[in-house]
């Protein structure tokens, strides 16, 4: 139990490194994250728009849940080596399919009504793209984003495994940093986890659509 | 209110649709011409070819062979897109955009089609009167799931008029609403349009439906075959074969009856003794022929007393209901 406590006072000593730690933490999964988003969002929404593709979607996501981080970041370490690129490309194939899949599904599962009746009354593909999908899927995509931001911050850690630094330079290290530090380090990953979560469930909220958002909360009530 | 197309012919010459790896087609060779104005109501079963037709008009599926033209102009001269801007379209469950406004929904094609916000203010308002949501206030800035099915109904009704098409396309429009509902919005939607006389398309798989609004019924059969295209009386008088007869169901003598009112049956002189008539109930001069007869039936009577508006018209016996003097088929006139 004191360890626990323990963690507390560790924390308050070395706020400095904790917080330069931090920052290579966040840089490391950000750009994976980004990467992701960048790749993921765009091919997704555009495979949902045209109704295809939905088994490239489905086994990229198996693919993705089939390959633990740890195993990724080993086999990674076979080809790229050890190092910061290797981990990034570890952290970008782990937050790949979930934006992936959470895009397509957003997009492919709006009512085909709605959308028969966009093209019905002259709207371009652009234009039921732009007016229709996107608004209504935007939530989903967020949700999509949630989910491999959080893996992505959680995930980060092991990176020091392939040597980029982060938490898991304080977590991994018991000989330089104690049992208190240890802990003091995934506390720290845990409450960064969450934060990232909660940033999203926020954004979540204010992005989904006004006649949307009033129906969420009419069922609600 | 500012109408100012008064309707376009639509015509299907041989209109057929075989979707790919099916064996047999889903509409065959569709000949049929909806007159400029007019309101054709296409019924037959589920999976008939009825929404296909429908899309073949609005390009949303493209046409095997045959050819469907809007007055004059093959629908494959335009673009399709262009050509679905001067369609006004309507669907099941109304299709609204819920995350619009209802103001937002109506301006979808006067939007696309680039007029200004004055234009879209007035027309917005204008429609909104029209189909029966004043004061337009309440209703500019609700969502979709703020308004009932009857008025979501309106409103999707609304937003396919909205651009003044010539042409509307309405694919079982009221096919979600409860029953006291739907006959509202039948009527509502009737005397929009009587008032505006766009030429109207309309499936239903709800014959009764079909027989209160339509000018001429087309019934297409299983394989997408036309199987009969005549006005209500003509189709209820004379199926054209046991499918028809069938489709049209056991009660067609009595929907029959309900293409009269009894207000144009009533003879102008009373005849009779006031002691025979004394037990008769009392009838609206607007009731169907068939309403009537279920009001005399439940009153045990010969006949009933027709009223309008307070006044006394005449009597109209169980024969002149079940056999009306004026023929049924003197009505056509009064329809067109
Ligand atoms: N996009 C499509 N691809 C392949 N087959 C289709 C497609 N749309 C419709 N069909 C088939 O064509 C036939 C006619 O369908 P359609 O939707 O036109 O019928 P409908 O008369 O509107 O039926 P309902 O009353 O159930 O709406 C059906 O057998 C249907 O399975
Ligand atoms: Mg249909």
């Amino acid at each position: 139990m004191h360890v626990i406590f323990g963690a507390f006072p560790f924390m308050i000593d070395n706020v400095a490194l904790l917080l330069t730690k931090t920052g290579d933490h966040l840089v490391i999964s950000l750009i994976p994250l980004l990467a992701a988003i960048a790749l993921g969002v765009p091919i997704g929404v555009w495979l949902g728009h045209a109704h295809r593709g939905e088994f490239l979607a489905v086994s990229v996501t198996n693919i993705g849940r089939a390959l633990p981080s740890l195993a990724l970041i080993a086999i990674l370490i076979g080809f790229v080596g050890i190092g910061m690129l290797n981990a990034m490309i570890a952290l970008f194939l782990l937050a790949f399919p979930p934006i992936l899949s959470y895009a397509f599904q957003a997009v492919d599962s709006i009512d085909r009504d709605l959308t028969r009746a966009a093209r019905g009354m002259g709207m371009s593909p652009g234009q039921v793209l732009l007016k229709v999908e996107l608004p209504l899927g935007l939530p989903m995509i967020i949700a999509g984003i949630r989910t491999s931001a959080v893996l992505t911050v959680s995930s980060a850690t092991i990176a020091t495994i392939a040597g980029s630094g982060g938490l898991g330079d304080v977590i991994l290290n018991q000989v330089a940093y104690g049992m208190e530090g240890v802990i003091a380090g995934a506390i720290w990953v845990a409450v960064l986890a969450i934060l990232v979560d909660q940033a999203f469930a926020l954004l979540l909220r204010v992005s989904a659509p006004a006649g949307v958002r009033q129906l969420q909360s009419a069922n609600a009530m | 209110m500012t109408q100012h197309s008064t309707g376009t012919s639509i015509t299907f010459d041989r209109a057929t649709k075989t979707y790919p790896g099916a064996a047999a087609p889903a509409l065959d060779a569709l000949d049929l011409e909806v007159e400029a104005g007019e309101l054709v109501c296409l019924v037959g079963p589920s999976g008939g070819g009825k929404t296909t037709a429908l899309q073949l008009v609005n390009r949303l599926v493209d046409l095997t062979s045959g050819d469907i033209r809007i007055g004059d102009r093959s629908i494959s001269d335009q673009s399709a897109i262009e050509l679905r801007r001067t369609i006004g379209y309507a669907i099941q469950q109304s299709g609204l955009f819920p995350h619009y406004t209802v103001a937002h929904n109506i301006a979808t094609v006067p939007t696309i089609l680039g007029w200004d916000k004055e234009r879209i203010r007035t027309r917005t308002a204008e429609l909104l009167e029209l189909v029966g949501l004043s004061p337009v206030e309440t209703w500019l800035s609700r969502y979709p799931a703020q308004l009932s099915g009857g008025q979501q109904q309106r409103v999707g009704i609304a937003r396919a008029l909205a651009a003044d098409p010539p042409v509307m396309l309405m694919d079982e429009p009221f096919g979600a609403l409860d029953p006291i509902t739907r006959v509202a919005v039948q009527d509502e939607f009737l005397a929009i349009h009587r008032a505006v006389g766009k030429t109207t398309l309309f499936v239903t798989h709800d014959i009764d439906e079909a027989i209160k609004m339509a000018d001429r019924i087309a019934i297409l059969k299983p394989g997408g075959k036309l199987a009969q295209f005549g006005t209500p009386s003509e189709v209820l008088s004379n199926p054209a074969d046991d499918f028809v007869a069938e489709f049209l169901g056991s009660e067609r003598g009595l929907k029959r009856l309900a293409l009269t009112t009894v207000g144009e049956i009533v003879p102008g002189r009373s005849d009779r003794a006031s002691a025979e008539t004394a037990q008769w109930p009392d009838v609206e001069a607007t009731m169907t022929l068939r309403e009537a007869l279920s009001v005399v039936s439940a009153a045990r009577a010969e006949g009933a007393i027709v009223h309008k508006g307070g006044n006394r018209l005449g009597e109209v016996s169980l024969h002149d209901l079940i056999a009306p003097p004026v023929a049924v088929e003197d009505r056509e006139g009064v329809r067109t």
